[in-house]
């Protein structure tokens, strides 16, 4: 009896404790927190101690915070403005340097180079280079091309494109270098054919190239999207949020009620669940839009 | 000249380019390829000169000699390392570079151990309820893991393992990204090369460290590179869980500098200078590796 169990279950079991020490891992660092979030959630808190269920008070507390529909809005910009400025970018990188006849590799790695800038460093590299007054770099920069001088990160109205432009120059080659794959998974034959039927660059540009990149860009977008809606230490650290919340998002808000102010882990993982749901709803959107063809 | 303009492959071809309008525009392109290529590099380049000048040099320039005013220049006055060195000393920074090597090594290997180590059984031993593990790790992928810092952070403090290295390590070993790579890896592998080291008997733990692992060099190396990179540019959790204790990283100090008014602009310069040294040095010895495996690494959601 014995030795046909161990015959029957002997490699599973040996599967699942080779695992073992993974899973746990994942419980601890991954799955649980993200389950103890909902629970914290539902509690009154004080410190790490739960004084009370209190339901969905932390919830209607959020939606009351003066500080909540600032940074909503402000994460919906975010987006926004990535998408303006971060999403044609790569594509039309990946489409020049596919184009190139000289100097192609230097272009991959110069492109790629700035991905390689730990994000915190870029954001505190930006910060002078955005530095307002006229001894900062960018501010030089754009007089010599007669553009008056700006306040940048000082400006409401600038705030949130500038420091989405620092994104850009953060993650726009990484991202230009997956399209480059996918242009060079082109057929070439198609562009051949294409210049029997006589169409000119314009039109293989349009009927062939584009299309080809359709599928990944969709992909790419809504990974986009998601990323940016995560948005935390570009603005924590380029503005604190200021000037006068123009610039504060979601998750910085979830930072301060968790970190900075009163230390009120159950408002800030209320928080953390609004997001998470709104996220998963986006990602359900795209998976609805998006038939299981790629990935 | 001539070898420029030959092009027999993508949109626009030598045919093409034989009409001056299309020459003009390719050339045009060129120019803006160009301009790209000096956006990125430049703002590196900027910020290890500005690491030359001194704090008064760096914030309002140098005096000219014609008309007495103060302008600020590209190039600093002098390429002496003093400042640097300075800086360096004062901000005790060989202490964090030594802390975040521990803190790198240690990710890396929990990294390539715990997440091959799944890979693997999900991958070639395939136990019964595997598919649910697979399932759940890819489940965590799509979620959001910023949204769950607040309970993994409390998850920690409750252990008691603030002001240690080991969540940060062990943090590493539970990447459902890795876990994907590997097992995509591992996926291709011949069941021949592992019937053979069973039949002499080695045990299915022996055989991942044996033949496994050894034989799956070019994807242990795009895990690793990924590993340190990410290891020494992490700061959030390093924060929470090292902020104010004596195993501080590079990137931890740097995030505390972004309230403090006494330390002075130019040490800041510096500082992030020496941050983002050891990722470019890392570049540029494995530029091919990095940039030809962005592909996998990219589509991570």
């Amino acid at each position: 009896m014995r030795r046909t169990l161990r015959a029957r279950y002997g490699r599973d079991i040996t599967g699942w404790l080779i695992m073992l020490p993974t899973l746990i891992l994942f419980a601890f660092f991954v799955w649980e927190p993200l389950l103890e979030s909902i629970r914290l959630s539902l509690y009154e808190a004080q410190g790490v101690r739960l004084v009370r269920f209190t339901g969905l008070q932390n919830y209607l507390n959020i939606f009351r915070h003066p500080d909540f529909w600032p940074a909503a809005v402000n994460t919906v910009k975010y987006c926004l403005w990535s998408l303006a400025i971060g999403f044609l970018v790569p594509i039309f990188l990946a489409i020049v340097i596919n184009e190139a006849t000289r100097g192609k590799g230097l272009m991959r790695v110069a492109v790629y180079l700035p991905n390689m800038v730990p994000g915190l460093a870029t954001v505190f590299l930006w910060r002078f280079l955005f530095k307002s007054g006229d001894t900062g770099f960018l501010n030089i920069l754009v007089n010599t091309f007669g553009i008056p001088m700006q306040s940048w990160l000082a400006s409401a109205k600038l705030v949130i494109p500038v420091i989405v432009v620092t994104m850009t120059w953060k993650s726009a080659g990484a991202t230009a270098l997956i399209y480059l794959a996918g242009l060079q998974g082109i057929n070439p034959e198609l562009y051949e054919a294409a210049i029997i039927d006589g169409a000119g660059v314009w039109g293989r540009l349009r009927s062939i190239t584009i299309p080809n990149l359709y599928n990944l860009a969709r992909t790419l977008l809504i990974l986009q999207v998601i990323a940016v809606f995560q948005i935390l230490y570009e603005p924590m650290v380029m503005t604190n949020g200021g000037p006068n919340n123009a610039s504060i998002s979601l998750m910085q808000l979830v930072y301060r009620f968790a970190f900075e102010t009163n230390y009120d882990y159950a408002k800030a993982s209320a928080l953390s669940v609004m997001i998470s749901i709104a996220l998963i709803a986006l990602t359900l959107i795209y998976n609805r839009v998006n038939r299981p063809k790629d990935l | 000249m001539i070898r420029f303009f030959r092009k027999d492959d993508g949109v626009i071809r030598t045919y093409d380019l034989r009409r001056p309008g299309m020459r003009a525009i390719y050339i045009a392109v060129y120019a803006v390829m160009l301009i790209v290529v000096a956006a990125c590099v430049l703002p590196i380049i900027w910020v290890t000169l500005s690491g030359f000048k001194d704090q008064k040099e760096f914030l309002r320039g140098v005096k000219s000699a014609a008309d007495n005013k103060y302008y600020v220049q590209f190039l600093p006055l002098s390429f002496a390392l003093d400042g640097y060195a300075e800086s360096w000393n004062v901000m005790k920074f060989y202490k964090y570079y030594l802390n975040s090597f521990w803190s790198v090594l240690g990710s890396t290997v929990c990294a390539l151990l715990f997440n091959g180590l799944m890979a693997y059984v999900i991958s070639r031993l395939r136990p019964r309820g595997h598919k649910i593990v697979f399932a759940l790790v890819m489940g965590s992928l799509m979620l959001p893991a910023t949204t769950s810092m607040v309970p993994l952070f409390l998850n920690i403090s409750r252990v008691g393992l603030q002001g240690s290295f080991v969540p940060l390590w062990l943090a590493f070993g539970a990447n459902a990204f890795y876990v994907i790579l590997f097992k995509n890896f591992y996926d291709t592998m011949p069941e021949s090369l592992l019937e053979a080291a069973r039949l002499d008997g080695a045990s299915d733990l022996a055989l991942f460290f044996r033949i496994v692992l050894p034989l799956s060099m070019p994807i242990n190396m795009v895990v690793i590179i990924y590993a340190i990179n990410a290891a020494w540019s992490d700061f959030l959790l390093p924060y929470l869980v090292l902020n104010n204790s004596p195993l501080e990283t590079v990137m931890v100090r740097l995030f505390s500098y972004r309230t403090s008014d006494r330390i002075k602009d130019i040490d800041i310069i510096r500082a992030i200078v020496f941050s983002i040294t050891p990722p470019i040095l890392l570049f540029i010895i494995f530029q091919r590796q990095i940039t030809q495996n962005v592909v996998s690494a990219g589509i991570k959601g």
